[in-house]
């Protein structure tokens, strides 16, 4: 009797840990391959958004009563050097206009629509994040019916800080570029050297110790020095040209003296996020 | 008994609730907790379920099927990937029922118990994200960075939370 409890357990424990793998394969699989989860796991993931909201409204609000209560503290000399900032940016902000405006004649004239920097933005907020070490994950409170599309980029502040990885009805989750899994990063961008040539290259990885985005085998023979700005190049697939991804921390030969590799300090910091945009383009 | 009591519906609502704290936590400190190399996980609902079995004694509760409830709505809701925590929650339940047979459950036992849950629950999910490719830190790189932190901030959470749940399994008896 002792034998027969003894192997139902093992048979348990097996025919658990298979089901646990088949599972996992065939998430995993469809999180990669179908733009949005099964009709299921949308709903409930729908219901229980919902119910989360709850929870997350009063936590985020406190979250904001206690920070704006700190940030008072040093309101005053802040507003000093704004103040000096604004009256600059006035004057950038007309000569982008204008800029702008130039711009959407010259297109009309040569009957160019779109092009790869049009993009429309969708705010949104942060609902909550994956209690896990293992996925840099937040969930955010649009989805489908706002136009979010599986893949589009997302930014927060002046620059890009993941891309949506799921897509249900009314939440989305975004998956940040400091998650190291085999597709979380890699974006396409291209860098403007100080000599004003442009090298293209895929973001690859995030070194967590220092919290700098790595960019590898790059073959160029032009010079990248520090300082030199990363933006995505909008090349394949849905992210527009153009959004601020970081400037180049450091610029070093790869482990083998072939290629090129970067170090980029993102242009945000990735672990404070509350309300993040994503952008939408036309296609 | 557990059909007439209280424990009935606040058992339910204390472990959502507890389950969605844990992201809301994790959103709001994240700074702190994920600062990065060493990242700290709160695991709130590991906590109730634990405790559910500590403060159960005379009044045994379907806890299993409650875990599996939690790790469906966890796997699911925040990270995606099903079938991790769907077969954790559950077998902490069963990890902390074998215990307390021969250990009989007090604070200072709980606190034991509670760190053999958590090391089984991290433990686990980083092997499946080995599996499946989510992460690639080695397993040297987990117990310092992950583990230990995890470890600290949940014993913590254990030492503050123990007589206020436990306040709460007496008042919904």
């Amino acid at each position: 009797m002792q034998k027969f409890s003894f192997n139902r357990r093992l048979v348990i424990i097996i025919v658990c840990l298979i089901v646990s793998f088949a599972l996992m394969t065939v998430s995993v699989a469809i999180r990669n391959k179908k733009s949005t989860p099964p009709l299921i796991q949308q709903f409930g993931n729908d219901i229980v958004g919902l119910a989360d909201r709850v929870v997350a409204l009063p936590a985020n609000g406190l979250r904001g009563s206690v920070s704006s209560i700190s940030e008072l503290l040093n309101t005053y000399q802040e507003n000093q050097q704004l103040k000096k900032q604004v009256s600059e940016l006035a004057q950038t902000k007309v000569r982008d206009q204008t800029l702008a405006k130039e711009n959407k004649q010259l297109k009309q004239e040569i009957k160019l629509n779109d092009s790869l920097t049009d993009y429309t933005a969708i705010t949104a907020a942060v609902i909550t994040r994956t209690p896990s070490s293992w996925q840099n994950q937040v969930v955010i409170n649009k989805g489908s019916s706002a136009g979010v599309v599986k893949n589009m980029p997302v930014m927060s502040g002046s620059g890009l800080v993941g891309r949506v990885a799921e897509v249900n009805k009314t939440n989305s989750k975004v998956e940040l570029i400091t998650d190291n899994n085999d597709s979380a990063n890699r974006f396409a961008v291209s860098i403007t050297t100080k000599s004003g040539k442009t090298v293209n290259g895929v973001l690859s990885g995030y070194k967590s110790d220092t919290g700098q985005i790595t960019m590898n085998n790059l073959t160029t023979k032009s010079k990248i020095s520090k300082g030199d700005k990363v933006v995505t190049s909008g090349l394949g697939g849905v992210t527009p040209k153009g959004l601020f991804v970081g400037t180049v921390a450091k610029s070093v030969g790869d482990d083998y003296g072939l290629s090129t590799k970067l170090y980029i300090t993102p242009a945000t910091d990735l672990s404070d996020l509350n309300i993040v945009t994503v952008a939408v383009t036309k296609q | 008994m557990y059909r007439l009591s209280k424990m009935r519906f606040g058992f339910p609502i204390g472990l959502f609730l507890m389950l969605f704290l844990d992201g809301s936590i994790s959103q709001v400190f994240s700074v702190h907790l994920f600062n990065t190399p060493s990242v700290m996980v709160s695991h709130l609902v590991v906590l109730w379920l634990v405790c559910g079995v500590l403060f159960e004694e005379t009044m045994p509760m379907p806890l299993a099927k409650w875990a599996i409830a939690a790790g469906i709505v966890f796997d699911l809701y925040y990270t995606g990937i099903f079938g991790v925590y769907v077969f954790v929650f559950p077998l902490v339940v069963y990890v902390t029922r074998v215990i307390v047979k021969y250990i009989s459950p007090n604070f200072l036992s709980g606190l034991l118990i509670y760190f053999i849950d958590i090391t089984i629950v991290e433990a686990l999910s980083f092997v499946a994200s080995r599996v499946v490719h989510m992460t690639a830190m080695s397993g040297s790189a987990f117990l310092v960075n992950t583990l230990g932190p995890t470890l600290a901030l949940n014993l913590a959470m254990f030492v503050v939370l123990y007589f206020p749940i436990r306040a709460v399994y007496n008042w919904l008896k």
